[in-house]
């Protein structure tokens, strides 16, 4: 009976491990097959899965429900801007100072907003975003409110470029995945449930909080350079716009906020959803909206919620059962 | 000396015009726990439809916020019974993207009906100068801004504090379950906050479309000024939102006089962070609220 | 007429799959006072809720002066005469002790009745009238209670349910307020009572039943059952358990 259980499971695990190859691969060799319009769809899709994953990680397993993640974005793009377009040095260099400088200002901007709780945390940091947004309007040093066009982005070897984004896809989903299975992640996911019990059992809320804050601004960093490489241009005013963390917040709410599925679910929706909408110019936004909002109010949990409500869906095996 | 006493006055006078911004977030973050991403837009929603109803019919101002406030409460009540009452007891999250989501819809609506364009709705009043000595000039739409802030939030104060309904609704956020079974409908008493919410943005709607301009778009700036009325007042405090526009009033206007006016909001962000950090459940704040 | 005020019937109320009431059936004797003696978690407090529409029941009926209240919200029952002083007496603490009793006259049939309401709590609770003006979150654990039975009666209820009646409060005071419940009993309001102590929940009732692991093992007049036997059944000794 019991081996037999266990080879059950020893057989859904190599079935699982068999999909993730096969699918890793597809994705792999698809720029050589597929069209060019199908390749950018993807850099997209990996882009914005990475941001829903920090999102989640912070919102859904922290209980940081943060409307300040633009920040990060629009530092990085800057950064990208600085280096590459006015200083003429190499990309990689722009990944390098945006990460370092994405932990310097983390750590600088934690110390007044990890004193708010709830939802003076969630405004705290959107204020954070829009002060910087004001800030550089009026920084000389950052060419005020004009902003630069990236043109080495212009240049880039697309293919490239593909696999860079397909790395940070990856890149975001394991962190997220390795964080939550080590001895971290059954910490957050008391805190999450109930802040004082935990801290009672000795979890060190500051420093666990503060470590994955930490890693969601560097990973969305270096997902906003590779944005910014895609986009080609910046200016304050998108740079730092909160439409950045709406797209986050859909992404994860979307396809179920807590589940590591969610965000992956959420992105590939997102995307070929924005790209749909553009035959609707004026009408894009409007139906985006209005499908968010009958989306949860058919399944409030997502749509990974739904499903393992339904059918006990758990695919990267996440959650510990008794 | 002469600027600096007219940007302390209009600054005071500014955050009458911030408090009512912020009084409907504040009851609505007060009564049942939600934060509405939606306050902005569905204020700027306001400004536009007093604008539409003012060339309706002729200007005539109590006509036209009349008509208005009728509009807004209908929306009011339909948005809070048949979508945020829905999902309000399956956490926050869901609520919040409801909100979230009317929000970018009343956004391209209002744009795809009246394109990108500035609108105003200053008249020969709000542009007077009513006090205008060598010391200190004030115009007659700040000044109304102002006595129109104390009035709505001395009578909303009354409201909650001294009526029927008004007790009902601080017991539903009080205690739920102990309110039901008084006999209050709990759900009802969420509608009729929202419905009052809607009201106080309406006011706001005309007062921000008097004294400056407004676009589509406009919501989102206006939705952070009132956060940062009411996490600088106390979420859920009446009194505390003037207290809180008056703050941010002063602090951007004396931003712009001692920095210059690019850092006018900068500055209101930045004092607002300090308070925030200092006192992190606002001034007036009940600490033990959700 | 019925004699009964309150019967439930066959009732079953789960949580997922977790079964707190299975076929529980109960009657409330008009004017009466009637209790439900049972341990933690033997699910009294989710019959009570039941009662109140506050859960929704898997099977049987709720039947309330002959009317089949099944299924309705706290609030619609509440305005039909039937109150509740839910355990830990939830007053609401932001607001002061008149707020307080105000709340208790909320729906229109009370209210019109105001001003009598009012006089007959005073006179009752006279230390309510002194802390009148009071933050209701300074008084007494006592007075908490006593403030969540007079908010009842300004309800003008027919019937009165008091959950955990007793909890947390000193001996002199719990008897205080069964004299209490024994005046407004006096002027004709039935009570339904949960109280954790069988001795005095046997003394100071007419009819008892006995709550074990969701169902109804015992019952009779109070002054009949016998006490030995009834704390057996509440600390599941022999049969019972």
């Amino acid at each position: 009976m019991n081996t037999n259980l266990r080879e059950q499971t020893n057989k859904s695990k190599l079935t699982k491990i068999i999909s993730f190859i096969v699918i890793i691969a597809v994705l792999a060799i698809f720029p050589h097959v597929g069209s060019d319009y199908g390749r950018n769809i993807l850099i997209l899709i990996f882009l914005y899965m990475a941001i829903g994953h920090m999102w989640n990680l912070l919102a859904g397993y922290t209980g940081l429900v943060s409307l300040g993640m633009q920040a990060f974005i629009g530092i990085s793009g800057y950064v990208l801007a600085l280096v590459v377009q006015v200083n003429g040095l190499p990309i990689a260099l722009a990944f390098v100072v945006a990460a370092v400088i994405a932990i310097l200002f983390a750590l600088l901007i934690s110390l007044p907003i990890f004193k708010m709780k709830g939802v003076y945390f969630t405004i705290g940091t959107w204020i954070i975003a829009e002060a910087l947004y004001v800030f550089f309007v009026n920084w000389k040093f950052v060419n005020f409110g004009i902003g630069y066009n990236i043109t080495a982005a212009y240049r880039m070897n697309m293919n490239a470029f593909y696999y860079m984004c397909m790395i940070i896809g990856i890149i975001a989903t394991l962190i997220v995945v390795v964080i939550l299975r080590s001895k971290m992640g059954l910490a957050l996911m008391a805190m999450r449930d109930n802040e004082d019990a935990a801290e009672m059992r000795g979890v060190r809320l500051y420093r666990t909080k503060l470590f994955c804050f930490l890693v969601a601004s560097v990973m969305t960093a270096i997902t906003g350079v590779a944005l910014y490489l895609n986009l080609a241009t910046i200016r304050p005013g998108p740079a730092f716009s909160i439409d950045w963390t709406v797209a986050m917040c859909f992404i994860v709410i979307i396809g179920g906020i807590g589940t590591i599925e969610g965000p992956i679910i959420g992105a590939i929706i997102y995307v070929l959803l924005t790209q749909f909408l553009y035959s609707f110019p004026g009408y894009s936004n409007l139906i985006l909206g209005i499908i968010a909002v009958a989306l949860i109010l058919a399944a409030p949990k997502g749509i990974m919620g739904y499903l393992e409500d339904r059918f006990g869906f758990d695919i990267f095996g996440i959650r510990r059962r008794l | 000396m002469e600027a600096l006493v007219q940007s302390i006055f209009s600054g005071i006078l500014l955050g009458g015009l911030y408090a009512v911004v912020g009084v409907g977030l504040s009851i609505v973050f007060g009564i049942m726990g939600l934060t509405n991403i939606a306050h902005g837009n569905m204020m700027i929603m306001c400004s536009f439809l007093i604008m539409v109803f003012g060339t309706m019919c002729g200007g005539n101002i109590i006509v036209m916020l009349l008509l208005a406030v009728v509009c807004v409460v209908v929306f009011g009540f339909l948005f809070q019974n048949f979508l945020v009452n829905k999902v309000i007891d399956k956490g926050a999250n869901p609520a919040l993207l409801v909100t979230f989501g009317i929000s970018i819809v009343i956004q391209n609506v209002l744009t795809l009906i009246f394109g990108a364009d500035s609108r105003s709705l200053q008249n020969a009043f709000s542009t007077k100068n009513i006090v205008s000595t060598e010391w200190l000039s004030i115009s007659g739409g700040y000044l109304l801004d102002f006595i129109v802030a104390v009035i709505v939030i001395l009578a909303l104060s009354f409201f909650i504090k001294n009526t029927r309904i008004g007790r009902a609704i601080r017991a539903s956020s009080n205690d739920v379950r102990a309110a039901e079974l008084m006999g209050v409908n709990t759900k009802m008493m969420y509608t009729v906050t929202m419905c009052i919410a809607m009201v106080t943005a309406c006011i706001a709607g005309l007062l921000v479309g008097q004294t400056f301009v407004f676009y589509p778009y406009s919501g989102p700036q206006y939705l952070i000024i009132a956060f940062g009325v009411v996490v600088i007042g106390g979420m859920g405090s009446i009194p505390g939102t003037l207290l809180g526009g008056i703050i941010l009033g002063l602090a951007q206007l004396l931003g712009s006089h001692f920095f210059g006016p690019g850092y006018q909001v900068f500055c209101g962000y930045i004092v607002m962070l300090i308070l925030l950090t200092v006192c992190p459940a606002g001034l007036l704040g009940n600490a033990k609220r959700k | 007429m019925s004699d009964y005020i309150l019967q439930a019937e066959n009732l079953s109320v789960s949580y997922g799959d977790f079964i707190a009431v299975e076929n529980a059936s109960f009657k409330v004797a008009r004017g009466s006072i009637t209790t439900l003696i049972g341990a933690n978690g033997a699910g009294k407090s989710t019959m009570l809720k039941a009662l109140l529409g506050e859960n929704k029941p898997r099977a049987g009926k709720v039947i309330f002066e002959n009317e089949d209240i099944t299924g309705m919200k706290p609030n619609v029952i509440v305005r039909k005469g039937l109150t509740m002083s839910p355990e830990g007496s939830c007053v609401f603490d932001e607001m002061t002790v008149r707020e307080n009793l105000l709340m208790g006259c909320y729906q229109k049939r009370a209210a019109a009745k105001k001003e009598e309401l009012f006089e007959r709590v005073y006179s009752m609770f006279p230390i309510l009238k002194e802390k009148d003006k009071q933050l209701s979150s300074y008084l007494s654990g006592g007075q908490r209670q006593m403030l969540a039975i007079a908010r009842a009666i300004m309800a003008d209820p027919k019937m009165i349910i008091c959950d955990e009646i007793s909890l947390g409060l000193a001996p002199v005071v719990i008897g205080e307020i069964y004299e209490k419940i024994a005046e407004i009993n006096a002027s004709g309001v039935t009570f339904l009572i949960v109280d954790q102590d069988v001795g005095r929940s046997l003394e100071h009732s007419d009819y008892s039943y006995v709550v074990v692991k969701g169902g109804i093992v015992m019952e009779g007049k109070s002054a009949d059952l016998p006490v030995e036997e009834v704390k057996d059944a509440y600390f599941g000794i022999n049969k019972y358990a």
